[in-house]
């Protein structure tokens, strides 16, 4: 019971957290060198405009006083709305987010499952022609740029092989998409029992899921292997196979002790891809909380870019929140101080 | 598989350190090719302007153009070997600016009290943030031009020179020869200075071109996005981005060349890193 007496320590600190991830958000808006005011204007525009657009962002009050606005909106539950669109950004975020998780938990599935396979087989047959091919696999997969590698299959599955359909978005131009109630379309396919939809879903989620997927399946090999090898020398392991245990389960033992690493690197990449995915979302217009992100800081529209900073830091401060309790809860090892 | 005793040679665990080093690169390998890569930059008589357009859009590579030419009548090799004079020093300028402070901030961590421990939890709120994203909103936000993006590179940089530091300190700060250096009277900065940050030369190198790989990427990534770096002014990242649509019409050459030098910079880089670690490592075992 020792671990749920860590786990409440742990959210704790939840708002801790929150309150430095708002103070971030906000500082990097207000505190920066740079009026971002000023590069909304242009150089061509006068100080009135100048001046009009910072009463409109809030810029003509003092630092303190803003500060306090923007923590009492946040409270009220009021993120702002968009600059441009006047659109409230709490919806906007909501709109966006499913798309982007959509995407990232099936990437990281791909991922997981390509680079622990690379990783295992690596530090299974270490030191052999295997293991050199697994290593050989996982840096060509680590040093391709995502954005390069998804133009790049794009080119061989769309262009040449004709696999995939075009790049452009979740479905295609024709399709009709189902009635949204989770936002997730695979899910909302199935739900409306639109197989043609579901199918075209899949299809058009099949490049970005596998950039993705294979991209980042090179961290998982890295840490599978880092991990696995010490395992697999361990005298656990030594002695599972001297009481003649068949190899399989002798992988499993050793496999248990680099779950923990594994799982890790998981949620860290979970987090990181909330809005780390941006650039494959422009590339395949996906529609996600990414691109919005990244459409907004091009266009400069400030609420818009705190709100993205805010929910990808609330985020990553749950994600990681709870993979700190999830490792507790698998790996007896860990301290709870 | 019901091997009932393993084959103790099969499990290596003898050396497996020797075989690798072995298998990797020395160091003079990668390293030459990013120094050929920047000297062409600079140096060598390109057979094309790189800025301006005189040949048929999107030719494909023959013995005038070399690697074809961009929607624009470009010549894409021209501006590949040109984009490296600019991709690498910007790459390696924001590496060093975050090597000096994240060396420094990381020294302030291991500071016995409560300030080690702020430094640290301040960089875990700040690497919650996606990093090209912050790249990308501090080079927006700032202004769009190439000193910002060494300092958004820079700044995404820090943090992982502080993490080494401190956790690479926290062991050597353990050992004898510091006992030894505090008992025969040093001063804390000396020991700093003269002890403790010696003995991590080589991990914090590799580090470093760790950093620069990455940072490669995310200026490719930044200049992609058309942030940052002129258009006009040639980087591999925008090349990328002006054959982007012609992927989809067969036109590879405009995209595929620039995104290969990336992938083979960034091997370059990832080899010299594990070259470093390989020598630092074999010099403190001895």
């Amino acid at each position: 019971m020792r671990v749920f007496g860590y786990a409440r320590r742990r959210m704790f600190f939840l708002p801790l957290g929150l309150l430095s991830v708002i103070v971030l958000a906000f500082l990097l808006v207000n505190a920066l060198p740079g009026n971002p005011a000023g590069v909304i204007a242009g150089p061509a525009a006068s100080p009135a405009e100048l001046a009009g657009i910072e009463r409109r962002l809030g810029l003509d009050k003092p630092l303190w006083e803003r500060f306090t606005d923007y923590v009492g909106a946040l409270v009220r539950g009021d993120f702002g709305s968009s600059y441009y669109t006047d659109r409230p950004i709490l919806s906007e975020i909501l709109r966006f987010a499913p798309a982007t998780l959509e995407l990232v938990v099936l990437s990281l599935t791909i991922a997981a499952v390509l680079g622990v396979g690379l990783g295992v087989l690596g530090a299974y047959y270490k030191g052999r022609s295997a293991d050199r091919t697994s290593r050989l696999v996982v840096t060509t997969f680590q040093s391709i740029p995502d954005f390069f590698l998804a133009l790049l299959l794009i080119y061989l599955c769309f262009y040449l092989a004709g696999w995939a359909p075009a790049p452009v978005g979740r479905l295609g131009l024709m399709d009709e998409p189902p009635p949204t109630v989770t936002g997730a379309l695979l899910i909302d396919a199935l739900i409306s029992g639109d197989m043609r939809t579901f199918r075209s879903a899949v299809a058009h989620s099949l490049l970005p899921v596998l950039t993705l997927g294979i991209y980042y399946s090179a961290y998982f090999a890295r840490s599978t292997y880092a991990s696995l090898v010490p395992a697999l020398e361990s005298k656990q392991v030594e002695f599972a196979r001297a009481c003649g245990l068949s190899e399989r389960t002798v992988l499993a033992y050793a496999f248990r002790q680099a779950r923990t690493p594994i799982l890790t690197y998981g949620g860290i990449l979970l987090a990181a891809l909330l809005g780390g995915a941006a650039i494959i979302e422009t590339i395949f217009s996906w529609g996600g909380f990414g691109e919005w992100a990244i459409d907004s800081i091009l266009q400069l529209d400030i609420p818009a870019v705190q709100g993205f900073i805010l929910a990808a830091g609330v985020g990553t401060l749950l994600v990681f929140t709870a993979l700190d309790i999830l490792v507790a809860v698998l790996d007896p090892r860990v301290r709870y101080d | 598989m019901t091997e009932t005793l393993a084959d103790p040679a099969k499990v290596a665990v003898v050396s497996p350190r020797k075989r690798r080093r072995a298998r990797r690169l020395p160091l003079w390998v990668p390293a030459g090719v990013v120094v050929a890569m920047v000297t062409a930059a600079y140096t060598a008589p390109l057979p094309h302007d790189p800025r301006v357009p005189g040949a048929a859009p999107l030719a494909p590579p023959d013995g005038e153009h070399w690697m074809g030419t961009d929607k624009f009548g470009l010549d894409v090799f021209s501006r590949l070997v040109a984009s490296a004079g600019v991709d690498i020093p910007l790459a390696l300028s924001g590496m060093l600016i975050s090597l000096v402070i994240g060396v420094l901030l990381g020294l302030v961590a291991l500071h016995r009290g409560p300030w080690g421990e702020r430094v640290v939890r301040a960089l875990d709120v700040f690497q919650a943030f996606p990093l090209l994203i912050l790249a990308i909103a501090l080079v927006a936000l700032m202004g769009n031009n190439i000193e910002n993006v060494v300092a958004a590179i820079a700044i995404i940089n820090i943090p992982r020179f502080v993490r080494l530091v401190r956790s690479e300190g926290l062991t050597i700060r353990e050992s004898r020869y510091i006992e030894a250096a505090h008992a025969i009277g040093a001063s804390g900065p000396r020991v700093m200075f003269r002890h403790v940050l010696p003995n991590m030369t080589g991990i914090i190198l590799a580090q470093a071109s760790l950093a620069v790989a990455h940072s490669i990427v995310v200026i490719a990534s930044l200049s992609f996005l058309g942030i940052g770096i002129n258009a006009a002014d040639a980087s591999w990242g925008a090349m990328i981005q002006t054959g982007a649509q012609n992927m989809t019409t067969g036109q590879w050459w405009v995209s595929v060349f620039p995104g290969l030098a990336i992938f083979l910079t960034v091997l370059c880089f990832n080899a010299i890193s594990d070259a470093l670690q390989d020598s630092f490592g074999r010099a403190r075992q001895r």
